[in-house]
């Protein structure tokens, strides 16, 4: 379990963590996310030791290392760019914190041997990182993180510098290296997909504070405010409300939209649109809007609904949200 | 842009020759003097009681200077790129000073200070002589070679950043353990660098040096000066070509084994 309480952190007069409280139960995998520059690497930095904070505690499995360095703090950490000791071969770089424990030598290369089985680096113990790949050169990055078998496993947006197919691989493959190892996880990502793709509870950041904490579910279906909502998923403004654009419909007919409304206590109501473009994204439909009072919005409705519809650009439809859909009051100073 | 191959093979021909006309030849010509007589005569040139003497001398001035440098340089330049304190732009110009005052300037301003009627004087006179004697030499040459080994470091520092160092720490190195294991070695290649130049511009330094030696041959007298003093003094240009020869020899041995032992290192 990792507790922050009141972290704050200046950069000059830039408040860069602004009264920080976060709990991370043992054994999650708890993703920081947040647009970039709110916040989240100071944060995870912070707990690594790697930056001083300005006021505020760090706890480690119940032990105050506020004031610990990096070396005594029980962690491992994962950085974007690797940080590969250039100089050593992969063996050496995996190898490095028992070296520096002084383990014996047996005992260090089964463990590095066994290390580079799990990340699938065998037979690549004496190449140097300048002969690897960026995913390899991660994955290596990784197993000399958990081969000194640390309390907590930190790691800063560590598939952010790879293309998006080894991205995605990497933190599935990631998720399954946590579910066989369970050590406490916090990955810091911009990338909500991600987030709702591995973690088991998400942070959501925003100008060093923290705006809501949760599993993926809770935050996707009841966010605390509209920056949250905006976040994690597309939004659409309808009347002045925010709803996910799947949770629109379209009517044809005016009657059967107010008809279906009257249902909805909370609902934002029926808004007349025309349609400005009809765009097929394979299993769904986004149809881009624009309602009478101007505001342009989109609704994502299945390819059957669409065909059914039969929408043509510039005809004019009803829109409402769904019974069931996630609606947040939309407060300007929180937008994106 | 793009170049005729006329004009390319002209601006080679020209760069060639340049570099032919002003290096090759004034070596290629010492060498052929040096040698010329036959192997024996160099030999017998090189191994009177001066040259020996002067030899010792030079390599024990580059004993004392390169350690001294190779420690003063790698602090300054870790302060240079990673330290933030008021100073920094004043330092940077100072360790760029030996590059601007000529070396003569330098063996002047030692006598100034460390002279019998220096500033610290009091030194000299209390029996420890330092001008005319081998700490002023060493002086002079640390003076003059100050600038080597922070220049070559301080670019590398820049471009190996810190991330290594983190990674190393979060790993459990402590500072030391992270100097010697990470830093180090992500340095060498500059290190070595500076420290070939060093040595090279020790054994060679003239200007400063001569001001403050006292150039008795067989006491004061490094390889450099025996060169000048065996040309100019005792008009045996014989004996001046033979122990340019060895300074050269000497420098190059050093590059060698630099490269050498670098090589060895990062093979193993
Ligand atoms: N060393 C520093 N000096 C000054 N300001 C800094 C420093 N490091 C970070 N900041 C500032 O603090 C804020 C938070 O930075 P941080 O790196 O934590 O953001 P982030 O959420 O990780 O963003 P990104 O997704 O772009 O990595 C940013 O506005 C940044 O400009
Ligand atoms: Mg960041």
């Amino acid at each position: 379990m990792i507790t922050v309480t009141a972290a704050r952190k200046h950069y000059g007069s830039f408040l860069a963590l602004d009264d920080v409280d976060i709990d991370i139960p043992s054994g999650s995998l708890t993703a920081l996310l947040g647009p970039s520059g709110s916040g989240k690497s100071t944060l995870l930095r912070a707990i690594a030791g790697l930056e001083g904070l300005d006021g505020g505690t760090v706890t480690i499995d119940g032990r105050d290392v506020t004031a610990e360095p990096p070396q005594r703090r029980g962690i491992g950490f994962v950085f974007q760019h690797y940080a590969a000791f250039k100089h050593m071969t992969v063996r050496d770089n995996v190898a490095f914190g028992l070296t520096i424990r002084k383990r014996p030598k047996a005992e260090i290369a089964k463990k590095v041997d066994d290390l580079l089985e799990i990340v699938g680096l065998d037979g690549f113990q004496h190449r140097y990182p300048a002969q690897l790949s960026g995913g390899q050169r991660q994955r290596m990055a990784l197993a000399r993180a958990l081969a000194v078998d640390p309390q907590v496993l930190l790691l800063d947006e560590p598939f952010g510098a790879l293309d998006a197919k080894v991205r995605t691989d990497l933190r599935q493959w990631l998720r399954r290296l946590h579910d066989e190892v369970h050590v406490t996880t916090v990955l810091v990502t911009h990338d909500q997909e991600e987030a709702l793709d591995v973690a088991d509870r998400i942070a959501v950041l925003n100008h060093g504070r923290i705006e809501q904490v949760g599993d993926p579910v809770t935050l996707y279906e009841r966010p605390a405010n509209d920056f949250v909502m905006g976040f994690l998923g597309s939004v659409a403004s309808l009347g002045g409300q925010l709803v996910r654009p799947h949770d629109i419909v379209l009517e044809r007919d005016h009657a059967a939209a107010l008809a279906l409304d009257a249902k909805v206590a909370d609902s934002p109501g029926v808004i007349t649109a025309t349609v400005e473009r009809v765009v097929p994204l394979g299993f769904e439909v986004r149809v881009d809007l624009r309602a009478d009072s101007g505001e342009r919005f989109a609704a994502q409705i299945t390819r059957r609904d669409a065909a059914e519809l039969g929408l043509r650009e510039g005809e004019t439809i009803h829109a409402r949200a769904t019974s069931r859909s996630t609606v947040v009051d939309h407060d300007p100073a929180l937008a994106i | 842009m793009r170049v005729g191959t006329g004009t390319r093979i002209t601006l080679r021909v020209l760069a060639l020759g340049y570099l032919f006309v002003l290096v090759a030849v004034p070596i290629g010509v010492i060498l052929w003097r040096a040698f010329e007589p036959g192997l024996a005569t160099f030999i017998a040139s090189i191994s009177t009681p001066a040259a020996i003497s002067a030899l010792n001398l030079s390599l024990l001035i580059v004993a004392i200077v390169v350690p001294l440098n190779v420690v003063f340089g790698v602090v300054t330049a870790l302060a240079l790129v990673r330290g933030r304190f008021r100073g920094r732009g004043l330092l940077q110009a100072v360790v760029d000073l030996p590059f601007a005052v000529s070396p003569i300037v330098v063996g002047v301003s030692l006598i100034m200070l460390w002279g019998v009627n220096g500033w610290f004087g009091a030194i000299d006179r209390a029996g420890f002589q330092v001008i005319f004697g081998l700490p002023g030499m060493v002086l002079a040459t640390i003076f003059v070679t100050l600038p080597f080994v922070v220049r070559e470091v301080e670019p590398v520092l820049h471009e190996i950043g810190t991330e290594q160092e983190q990674a190393a720490s979060t790993l459990g190195a402590d500072r030391w353990q992270t100097f010697w294991r990470i830093t180090l070695p992500a340095i060498r290649w500059g290190l070595t660098y500076g420290v070939v130049l060093t040595v090279a511009r020790a054994l060679g330094e003239f200007g400063a040096v001569i001001m403050v030696s006292s150039g008795f041959p067989g006491v004061s007298q490094t390889l450099t000066l025996l060169v000048h003093a065996r040309y100019i003094d005792d008009h045996n240009t014989y004996g001046a070509y033979a122990a340019a020869t060895l300074l050269m020899g000497i420098a190059l041995l050093v590059l060698l084994l630099m490269t050498l032992l670098d090589r060895k290192r990062s093979d193993r």
